[in-house]
């Protein structure tokens, strides 16, 4: 896939796979910024109906806070690791079985 | 542009710098325009005859390029598979794969229906990106959203579709941590930043062309304001350049995000 035909040290990427991780690139970041919102919504939601049942309001604030490290850590967890970024062969990103 | 500075001049009503007046500055009232016909409580307005001509432009340009294709493509039929390969080697295949060619023409029309009416703020008399207005995006977003999810459904299973959201290896008591960020991210947030992001762009790009093309026109007169109006009117040529290249990008990117969501809606996850 990969090759360095003019010896100069740098790993040539055909254009396929450029696209693929761009495409796979473009995905991962707006699925973590929809996670960051998704962690602060769902969990502030939560602290604001307990926060209107016990009226504490500032369980609000708290929830989000909650939700905001549920998703960094969330993030980190499914993300955060080496070549999670990777564009694989086949898979991740593309229909599993597909010959590009 | 020409439109432009003729709506912010008539806005402005001949307003200077130092001829008394403030800053005629553009808002919300940009967006909004007057019905050019009512039928009833119905009122045909400039995005919307916008929005049908971009769908007929794109009907018609794809029809005129295939109508009779040839082995070897001449003129049109040329432009036309420039722009399908486009979006088949740049948006469907890195997501999909060979598999997804069946969505090539969903992909194309999409890509091409955004850009275009993205496009339309930069052509002269039309001169408004009807994607700044949010009732246009909606219905595109709601149609990608009511697609991956029919796609997931089918695929994978009502229960298959849900389950394949959750990572895999993890204790039980993450799963119900997870759970309400899982729900939320993939049933309201994910279609949600779809159309937000284009709708906000196209509006935030649209709002600063007007504010320059305003402040050229304000600035303008027999005095120091002159030098600054021929700086707004340099920033107006980088704006214009810049919104050329974020109406490309948006149609892009919508269009690859729908791709990989169909994607994921195929086949499950981790």
């Amino acid at each position: 896939m990969a090759a360095d035909v003019k010896g100069t040290g740098r790993v040539a990427r055909p254009a396929a796979d450029d696209a693929a991780a761009r495409a796979l690139g473009l995905s991962t970041g707006w699925t973590v910024f929809s996670y960051l919102i998704a962690g602060m919504a769902a969990y502030g939601l939560i602290g604001w109906g307990i926060g209107k049942a016990v009226h504490a309001a500032w369980l609000f604030p708290v929830g989000m806070m909650v939700g905001l490290a549920v998703s960094v850590g969330y993030i980190i967890y499914r993300y955060g690791r080496q070549g999670s970024l990777e564009p694989p062969d086949a898979g991740q990103g593309r229909v599993k079985g597909n010959d590009r | 542009m020409i439109g432009d500075v003729r709506v912010v001049a008539d806005a402005a009503g001949g307003c200077h710098l130092f001829s008394g007046c403030g800053f005629p500055a553009p808002g919300l009232q940009n967006f909004s325009f007057k019905p050019l016909f009512s039928v009833g409580s119905f009122h045909f307005t400039k995005p919307m005859l916008i929005a049908v001509l971009c769908t007929v432009l794109v009907i018609a340009f794809f029809w005129a390029a295939f109508r009779k294709p040839k082995l070897v493509p001449r003129g049109v039929q040329n432009l036309g598979e420039l722009g399908i390969l486009a979006v088949r080697d740049q948006i469907l295949r890195p997501a999909l794969g060979r598999k997804g060619d069946v969505y090539l023409p969903f992909l194309v029309s999409l890509f091409f229906y955004i850009f275009l009416m993205n496009l339309m703020e930069l052509i002269p008399v039309f001169e408004f990106p009807s994607m700044s207005r949010i009732g246009f995006v909606v219905p595109l977003a709601a149609m990608v959203y009511i697609l991956y999810l029919y796609l997931g459904f089918k695929n994978q299973g009502a229960w298959g579709y849900v389950s394949n959201m959750w990572p895999r290896g993890v204790p039980w008591p993450i799963y119900i941590i997870l759970i309400p960020v899982e729900l939320l991210r993939f049933f309201i947030i994910q279609p949600f930043t779809l159309g937000i992001r284009l709708f906000a762009n196209m509006f935030a790009g649209h709002l600063l062309l007007a504010i320059f093309i305003a402040a050229t026109w304000y600035l303008a007169s027999f005095t120091i304001g002159l030098l600054f109006a021929a700086g707004s009117a340099v920033m107006v040529l980088f704006v214009f350049l810049l919104e050329l290249l974020v109406d490309l990008l948006q149609a892009f990117i919508f269009t690859t995000l729908t791709a990989t969501y169909i994607a994921s809606s195929l086949e499950a996850q981790h």
